[in-house]
């Protein structure tokens, strides 16, 4: 999917024709009777044109270099849902040092009125500034005399002291766009690691040079131009089980990798994992976090006391973390504050919590790493080369005889060496602080397992009175934990779900092991509920799916773009055994049945017998992979349609005479 | 400094004596503890109204947070903006044995503005607060004062914040001028203010202790309702720069419409030739008003705007013109103007919206009530309503948005209280028609018709104009039928005062019924499944059902040739006091009859009944899951 262009300055001079931006309202009659089947017939909105330029230039008051970037679209709007899209937002990054700065430059509606367009042009007035949050602006506008059928347009300059990225430039948006293009002028003093992502091919690069583009002190300097410009761009549009958008999106990216200065010295900022191994071994938020064995000095024995093995005390240290410090729901990959202090207060954000837990274990003479990572909803990180700023998270490794674990002590229920579902993406990267870093699958080390069996006894009047027992393992335990944590006791937690349920009624109830997340979850309850009404007759039809019945199939549409994350393996199984209150033989049954995915992909099995009087339902439900392609959504599909079919048959029963 | 003396010394006579305040957490008497995520321990507002634009707002509250449940709780919000600001913020935590474990003030909040998606919103801000504690229980106690630079709007003082909070004990002070003339509205709290007055000023001060957490209960009444409160209107008061007094609600409307709304309607001439050349030809005045307001619908469309005075006073009718957008205000202001150019009479009226219906209180008058704005034609005795912010909604329809309850028409002659059409249960109907083919697979296709009305036309609106591959994915989620797929989907409007929409389905579902052996599983109900309602055990609230409605489902199956054999007719009656609900089956021939009809009223119903409601709920759940066994020829 990543492609690196490399961008080699002075290379390739071209005298194709220029990339320029188109003019302003020049609109004409195509552009009033354009045809939107052609790229998307479903698109309420769509942009006809986009050209988007980047230049660095000198601030003459400060001297300093920054990124100048302008903006200009022209999108049509078809019906009223695709109005929306003259509401523009454009944020903009400040803290206390920088700020960047936006200038609408231009933006008007042009409707097509007895053969000619009539522009309204938008009141600067208009134009408004939202402060957001300590470091958001958000510039703010609507377009006037938006109708059916309008076309917008709309110029808008953007001024950034930060370099670091460039600007990233996104030929694919939720509305699908019939041409984009996006100059970059990088002056040769910089170099910069390009990125394409998503799935769809540029369908021209050119590459420029672009003679004296920047003065600095007197000397002149000369740029690349490069002119990107993708056409037909489909819309982007999320579907369920899917990680970050920004995985799947066409967007250019870029990461300044060294700047050569006029004097001849060379600065690298993106570096190679040897360089970023250093400084992130030396960051005093990161590295030297890792080595404060001293602030745990005085706790670890009582928190060690009672523990042989390693394994026990690395358990030990984690459960006690994880009790002692609050997550402040931040997430990061620098702590923010030095561990004593976090240990102090007793609260932090991701790094503060799981640096303070590798310089435990080490302190307990265990062997302990970081590793820092990407979590799902930030995107997958580059491998080819190191770019810090993917990642976005950091948790502890332990290596404990030949096996080592995964720890994030920011979730106080989840076991030893399960990592939230959030940090399951992709891999992530081991610092160690004598080593070199290296790369490391996330996966989740627990499938999620569930596991229902209700003995029970079919009264007379169609009742079933017995006991359900559930174990719940992986994230389905983690998920079921926080479920109960939400009432203060667990008899309010039991009579909500009684209450849920109308049609059954929990008599009695036992939850083991809530607090101790290491063991299964288990769950009994003395249930009473009906499966038909009025009295045993000679036959009787009824459906023994009471648990977790699968009514709506989950993959439900007639297509699928993207994969299909399901975030871990799963494992559910049903066992229900009933005795029948005489002697009945099965006249009818729902087909036992045992389906497969491909490749071992998963599987269902049912089986129903009858012996003696006793009726036994037994059913798996297997997902072995976490992620499955999307040319398999049609075969998940249809396997949950198999299973849906079959749930609709009921059993027969006849009275043995 | 004077007047500060006199603060506290007032202050010093009304709690003269208190002392460090224990905050062991052990204290709470156990009955507060049930149920509760968090208690409060104490708290003390007072609103002192040193002049009209000058009133200071002080709460002093210390809660104890007993579980991560009650975390919510601690969380300090305040809101501000250029007519409200925060004088001082300060607070302590203790721990829970009472001990002092941290302080903090204002420069520990999070700063951010307040606006929701897209609003050209200009300087609403917030400040928020939550300490880092993950031991409980702790006790945070907060000191703030805030001041408004005007008093039209008092906040109302509702001691008892959440379901899942207790009260120990809290008081309200309101302390003003001895001439100043008020008028209150006390809820739910059986002692009278405690009033004291001497030359300089007036108090007025309730309190209460020992209200007890509840547990949160489906389908109750709304909570503003049966709560305690105290409201406070002045009757003189200051608002930017505006003056005025008003004891109800003729007076409040008279003063918002001479402030707020008057002059607003001065259109440009060439939108009222515009104007009057459209409805040249057209009879009544009911027929040109739609016709204008098809104008309006096509010209403007609805942005948020919040702006000027407090957010009440609408663009003017010009701005509009030439924008083609605004909010609710602005857009009625703007149509209301556009009727005026052709002499029609129309009411600019300030509603509570939402799904769930509130009045204005008829014994209260206050500004703070009320969030939406509609228009109302009185064309003389044909009351029409329009909802100006939609560019689907038909003419003269207002939807279960603003239905049935008290609205305020602000006019010249000053303010009137009118209510706004009832959406009934016979009314708010879905009707639906299939005729499907059954194949001896346990396929079916046929075509699914129906056709909705009153407020279930609302729940599916949003379907017209938008693209098929929309419709497709919104319609699998309103459908969720394993298989279902659909080979047509028209919808058509009919735009009418009682609007009716009507969607048509030609679809197929692949294994609708299933085939085991040599019988056919046919389930009779696939589009309308009832949900159950959770049980709720010793319900204590009564049970508010805010709007009834009736759906009819008709269904005919063309069963396979070869199925045999014979069906006994199938019947299911069930009522009760909440609805009643039909559903029977019969053979005619090859085709098998499914007839359902559901009846759902609406009211307020005492507690003891809602087991029976949630019984109906089950009953027609289980009987929506009816399946027919079909014998089919080998």
């Amino acid at each position: 999917m990543k492609r690196i262009l490399s961008l080699i300055a002075f290379c390739i001079l071209s005298f194709s024709v220029l990339a320029q931006d188109f003019s302003f309202g020049n609109l004409n009659q195509s552009d009033h009777q354009f045809n939107k089947n052609t790229l998307d017939s479903n698109a309420n909105a769509m942009v006809l044109k986009e050209f988007g330029k980047s230049t660095i230039e000198i601030n003459e008051s400060t001297g300093k270099p920054e990124l100048h970037f302008e903006y200009h679209v022209r999108i049509k709007i078809f019906n009223k849902d695709g109005f929306r899209y003259s509401n523009i937002v454009i944020p903009s990054y400040k803290d206390d040092n920088n700020v960047e700065t936006i200038t609408v430059v231009k933006a008007s509606t042009f409707n097509f009125d007895h053969g000619v367009f009539i522009e309204t042009a938008l009141d600067k007035k208009s134009v408004f500034t939202e402060n957001r949050s300590k470091y958001t602006l958000l510039t703010k506008f609507t377009l006037p005399n938006i109708k059916e059928g309008s076309i917008i347009e709309y110029i808008y300059h953007l001024q950034s002291p930060n370099l670091f990225n460039f600007k990233q430039w996104d030929f694919q948006s939720d509305i699908p766009k019939v041409y984009s293009e996006y100059q970059v002028n990088i002056p040769a003093m910089y170099n910069y690691n390009v990125s394409l992502r998503g799935a769809y091919k540029l369908s021209d690069q050119k590459t420029e040079l672009f003679k004296e583009c920047l003065r600095i002190a007197g000397s002149v300097v000369d740029c690349s131009k490069i002119t990107y410009t993708m056409k037909d761009i489909p819309a982007f549009i999320e579907e369920d089980y899917m990680t970050a958008a920004s995985n799947f999106k066409s967007a250019i990216y870029f990461e300044l990798s060294d700047v050569q200065y006029l004097n001849g010295g060379r600065q690298n900022i993106t570096k190679t994992w040897k360089d970023v191994d250093y400084e992130l071994t030396t960051a005093k938020n990161l590295g030297s976090q890792m080595k404060r064995k001293d602030v745990f000095k005085d706790i670890l024995p009582t928190v060690l006391k009672n523990t042989t093995d390693d394994l026990s005390k690395a358990k030990a240290i984690y459960n006690y973390l994880k009790k002692q410090i609050k997550w402040n729901n931040y997430y990061g990959k620098f702590s923010e504050e030095n561990i004593k202090n976090v240990v102090e207060m007793r609260s932090g954000n991701v790094a503060d919590i799981n640096l303070s837990l590798i310089a435990a274990l080490s302190a307990a003479n265990l062997d302990a790493e970081a590793v820092i990572l990407s979590t799902r909803d930030n995107g997958i990180v580059n491998k080819l080369y190191p770019v810090m700023s993917d990642f976005n998270y950091i948790v502890a490794k332990v290596n404990i005889g030949d096996k080592s674990y995964l720890l994030d002590a920011t979730e106080p229920l989840l076991p030893f060496g399960l990592l939230p579902l959030r940090c399951i993406n992709d891999q992530g990267r081991v610092i160690n602080l004598k080593k070199p870093s290296y790369w490391i699958d996330l996966k989740a080390e627990q499938k999620n397992v569930t596991n229902y069996i209700l003995f029970g006894t079919l009264t007379p009047d169609g009742k079933i009175k017995g006991t359900i027992t559930t174990y719940t393992l992986g994230y389905a335990a983690l998920n079921r934990r926080k479920e109960i944590k939400k009432y203060n006791s667990v008899d309010e937690f039991v009579e909500k779900l009684d209450e849920q349920m109308p049609k059954l009624s929990i008599v009695k109830h036992e939850i083991l092991n809530i607090d101790s997340v290491e063991n299964t979850l288990t769950e009994k309850y003395d249930v009473e509920f009906t499966v038909f009404d009025g009295k045993v007759l000679e036959q009787i039809y009824f459906n023994p799916f009471f648990i977790n019945r699968i009514a709506k199939n989950p993959f439900n549409l007639n297509e699928r773009t993207y994969p299909v994350d399901l975030g871990a393996a799963s494992d559910e199984r049903i066992n229900i055994s009933i005795v029948l209150p005489e002697k009945y033989e099965l006249l009818e049954k729902p087909k036992d049945m045992a389906i497969a995915l491909p490749q071992n992909g998963g599987r269902y099995l049912l089986q129903t017998n009858l012996s003696e009087d006793k009726l036994t339902v037994s059913q798996i439900l297997q997902f072995s992979n976490a992620i499955y392609p999307a040319e398999d959504y049609l075969t998940l599909k249809e396997f949950y349609s198999r299973i849906i079919q079959n749930q609709k048959k009921d059993l027969l029963l006849k009275k043995i005479k | 400094m004077k007047l500060a003396v006199a603060l506290i010394l007032a202050l010093f006579f009304w709690w003269p004596c208190i002392a460090q305040d224990n905050y062991d957490a052990d204290l709470i008497p156990a009955t507060l503890r049930n149920r509760a995520n968090a208690v409060i321990r104490n708290e003390e507002t007072s609103v002192n109204m040193l002049t009209p634009n000058n009133v200071l707002y002080t709460v002093k509250q210390a809660i104890t947070i007993l579980n991560k449940n009650g975390e919510d709780n601690a969380r300090l919000v305040l809101f501000y903006d250029k007519n409200t600001t925060i004088k001082g913020i300060s607070g302590e935590i203790y721990n829970e044995v009472g001990k002092l474990v941290g302080k903090f003030n204002e420069s520990a909040f999070k700063d951010e503005s307040a606006v929701n998606d897209f609003s050209l919103f200009e300087d609403n801000r917030v400040k928020h607060y939550l300490p880092n504690i993950n031991v409980y229980p702790y006790t945070i106690v907060y000191n703030y004062t805030m001041r408004y630079k005007q008093n039209l709007i008092i906040p109302t003082w509702r001691p008892k914040p959440a379901n899942d909070v207790s009260v120990e004990k809290s008081s309200y002070a309101f302390i003003c001028k001895p001439t100043d003339q008020l008028r209150i509205k006390a809820q739910q709290i059986s002692n009278k203010a405690e009033e004291q007055v001497n030359e300089k000023q007036k108090t007025l001060k309730w309190s209460v202790s020992n209200l007890i957490s509840q547990k949160s209960e489906p389908y109750g009444p709304d909570k503003e309702s049966y709560q305690t409160s105290i409201k406070i209107a002045p009757e003189q008061f200051t608002y930017y720069n505006y003056k005025g007094n008003y004891t109800n609600w003729q007076e409040l409307g008279k003063w918002y419409y001479d402030n707020l709304l008057k002059g607003r309607d001065v259109l440009p001439t060439s939108t009222v030739e515009t104007i009057q050349t459209l409805i040249k030809d057209i009879p009544t005045d009911k027929e040109k008003a739609k016709k204008i307001y098809e104008y309006l619908q096509t010209k403007t469309r609805y942005i948020s705007v919040q702006i000027g005075i407090g957010g009440f006073q609408p663009f003017t009718a010009a701005e509009v013109d030439r924008l083609g957008y605004g909010d609710c205000k602005a857009l009625v202001n703007y149509m209301q103007s556009l009727l005026n150019a052709v002499g029609i009479e129309s009411y600019y009226c300030v509603v509570q919206a939402g799904s769930e219906k509130k009045s204005l209180d008829p014994t209260y008058a206050s500004m703070d009530q009320g969030n939406h704005i509609i228009l109302c034609l009185p064309l003389k005795g044909d009351t029409t309503w329009l909802e100006c912010t939609s560019q689907k909604i038909p003419f003269g329809f207002l939807g279960d948005f603003t239905d049935d309850r008290y609205v305020l028409a602000c006019t010249p002659e000053g303010g009137k209280l009118l209510r706004t059409p009832k959406l009934t249960t016979a009314n708010n109907l879905q009707v639906r028609q299939a005729e499907l083919m059954v194949n001896p697979q346990g396929n079916i296709n046929g075509t699914v018709k129906t056709i909705f009305s009153g407020a279930q036309y609302d729940n599916h609106e949003q379907m017209i104009g938008k693209p098929l591959l929309e419709q497709e994915k919104l319609l699998k989620a309103v459908y969720p039928i394993d298989n279902i797929n659909f080979d047509k989907i028209d919808y058509s409007q009919k735009k009418d005062i009682n609007p009716e929409l009507s969607e048509t389905l030609i679809l197929n579902i692949r294994n609708y019924g299933v085939v085991n052996n040599d019988k056919l599983f046919l389930p009779l109900n696939p589009f309308n499944i009832q949900r159950t309602i959770p049980e709720v055990k010793n319900r204590a609230m009564p049970v508010y059902i805010n709007r009834g409605y009736t759906d009819i489902d008709q269904i005919s199956y063309l069963l396979p040739d070869n199925f045999t054999g014979i069906i006994e007719p199938y019947e299911k009656v069930l009522s009760c006091e909440y609805g009643t609900y039909t559903a029977t089956a019969k053979l005619d021939g090859k085709k098998l009859i499914y007839n359902r009809k559901i009846v759902l009223n609406e009211g307020t119903f005492p507690a003891e009944s809602y087991a029976s409601y949630s019984k109906f709920m089950a009953d027609v759940n289980a009987a929506d899951h009816q399946k027919l066994v079909l014998n089919l020829k080998k």
